[in-house]
């Protein structure tokens, strides 16, 4: 599913990012990146949906070669992702139904196929009855829902997810994650970065510590770990 | 481009023009400012071009003959006029026909004439014409070598003169032609790019879900060549309208000035200016969005 080989990131003005990792993560893993802020959690998604080169080393992702892709290859990997942000990013002015069925439409899926998809993966995140809600009138929680409901209407193998609780109290955050598990038992896979130590004790899952653009720990059912990482 | 792909395009683009209605309105009527002004330099250049070889086409050799030819002789130099390269019309005109012209030109004052007595002092000649207005020199030139030929004048000054003219309104309407397609072509991308700009999070989000380049790209190109028709379309009327009213104004007063007709050539004009109109558009978007959807 996603491969990196001895990959380093290292910005214009010298910074580095990340440097000399190698990680592998197999069909439906849940993943949690975790580190400070600034530790190389953001190049990581990054280097994924392509929005940033590596400097040096190897990027498969869905089986695609990452770094030699053409320009013009790049949306049909992002096609496989799906993607979801701390800050929602949902579009105002559209309804939730709207907001969905963009991600469908702008990849100009059948229409017909549409309305099912749609209203299937707002089932999935409980907001099936607010499909005329605009975004404003949803709490922040509900707003995430949407987003992640975007994010797997077009059935991506893979779905990452940059600190999607962050904006979140601790109860909806749990609803969150209720909701990522569900999709993970279906098979799709999970890498989820965040610094929500809570939730990473508590799922039990697999977690890849990041700090200072190195990997520092790879643990199959790891907790968060290193007091000192979320300063 | 499939059907319902063509359907989302056309109301995207018509939402963005009206979310933008006055961004839009502005940059319409810029546009059809310009285009307007442009159209107003083709016609003025065009004009002029015609003119220019309407006059010259005007322009005509008189070939002025020694005094005591023989008739032969004198047909022998028409006939050698005719000879040569590029004449187009070659007529006699004897010594009493140029005298009975210049009595009409003379009109009243025919009486100076009346001086002369039975005296004619004028030259029997011919009046040539050449096909190509830049040959006249060379014909009258080779004309004037020709035995029995006392002189060969033509306007060489007026049509030198007119020469430069023509050049110069020439390179000119071109130099201010090309400098308002480039201020039009920037008006409609610095439009496009706040359209870009206020659009930018469904952009982002497009990107992320995997929409095509090409598939970001339409609706702001059709938005840019929307506004390019629209000003191309008010344009186009406008300057239809100016030109009958100048040409009647000119009919009236000028009567002579060999002015194109309106009909096929404000037609012609009125398609230019809205195709033109409508590629600076298209050209003015993907300038703003190579800039400013680096995918």
């Amino acid at each position: 599913m996603i491969d990196m080989k001895n990959v380093s990131v290292i910005y214009d003005n010298g910074a580095v990012a990340l440097e000399n990792v190698n990680v592998h993560i197999g069909k439906g893993e849940f993943v949690f990146i975790v580190g400070a802020s600034g530790a190389g959690k953001s190049t990581f998604v990054k280097l994924l949906l392509r929005e940033i080169l590596p400097t040096s080393g190897a990027i498969r992702v869905n089986g695609k070669d990452v770094v030699h892709m053409q320009h013009d290859e790049v949306p049909y990997l992002r096609r496989g992702l799906g993607v979801i942000f701390q800050d929602y990013r949902l579009l105002p002015e559209k309804t939730v139904f709207e907001n969905v069925a963009f991600a469908m439409q702008v990849i100009e899926a059948p229409r017909r196929k549409m309305q099912r998809s749609v209203n299937s993966v707002l089932d999935v995140v409980g907001l099936r009855e607010k499909y005329k809600c605009f975004p404003n009138q949803l709490s922040g929680g509900e707003q995430q829902r949407v987003a992640i409901a975007r994010a797997i209407v077009n059935d991506p193998a893979i779905l990452i997810a940059d600190e999607p609780t962050g904006n979140l109290d601790p109860e909806t955050s749990w609803e969150i994650m209720d909701i990522f598990r569900r999709i993970n038992a279906v098979g799709t896979t999970i890498v989820m970065a965040t610094h929500d130590k809570t939730i990473v004790d508590t799922m039990k899952k697999r977690v890849i510590a990041i700090n200072d653009g190195h990997i520092v720990r790879d643990d199959v059912r790891g907790g968060y770990g290193y007091e000192d990482a979320d300063k | 481009m499939k059907m319902r792909t063509s359907e989302y395009m056309v109301r995207e683009t018509l939402i963005s023009l009206k979310r933008h209605n006055w961004m839009s309105i502005a940059s319409i009527s810029t546009v059809a400012v310009s285009l307007f002004v442009l159209g107003i330099f083709m016609i003025l250049v065009l004009n002029m071009n015609r003119m220019a070889s309407f006059l010259e086409s005007q322009v005509q050799i008189s070939v002025y003959l020694k005094d005591d030819l023989s008739k032969e002789d004198i047909r022998g130099i028409g006939d050698d006029i005719r000879g040569l390269q590029g004449i187009d019309t070659v007529a006699f005109i004897s010594r009493s026909d140029a005298e009975k012209r210049l009595r009409e030109r003379l009109g009243e004052q025919a009486y100076l004439l009346d001086a002369l007595g039975e005296e004619n002092p004028l030259p029997d000649s011919y009046e040539v014409t050449v096909r190509d207005p830049s040959m006249v020199e060379t014909a009258a030139k080779a004309i004037a070598e020709f035995s029995g030929v006392e002189q060969t004048k033509y306007g060489q000054d007026v049509v030198e003169h007119l020469f430069d003219i023509t050049r110069l309104i020439r390179i000119f309407g071109l130099v201010l032609m090309l400098l308002l397609a480039g201020a039009t072509l920037f008006i409609i991308s610095n439009t496009i790019r706040l359209t870009v700009f206020a659009r930018r999070k469904e952009v982002a989000i497009m990107k992320y879900v995997g929409a095509t380049d090409w598939f970001i790209r339409w609706p702001f190109m059709l938005e840019g060549v929307v506004m390019g028709f629209a000003g191309g379309v008010i344009a186009a009327i406008a300057l239809k309208l100016v030109y009958a009213a100048a040409a009647a104004k000119i009919y009236d007063t000028l009567a002579f000035f060999p002015l194109i007709p309106e009909q096929p050539f404000m037609t012609i004009i009125g398609m230019l200016i809205v195709i033109s109109g409508m590629a600076i558009g298209a050209l003015g978007s993907s300038i703003s969005l190579k800039r400013f959807l680096k995918v």
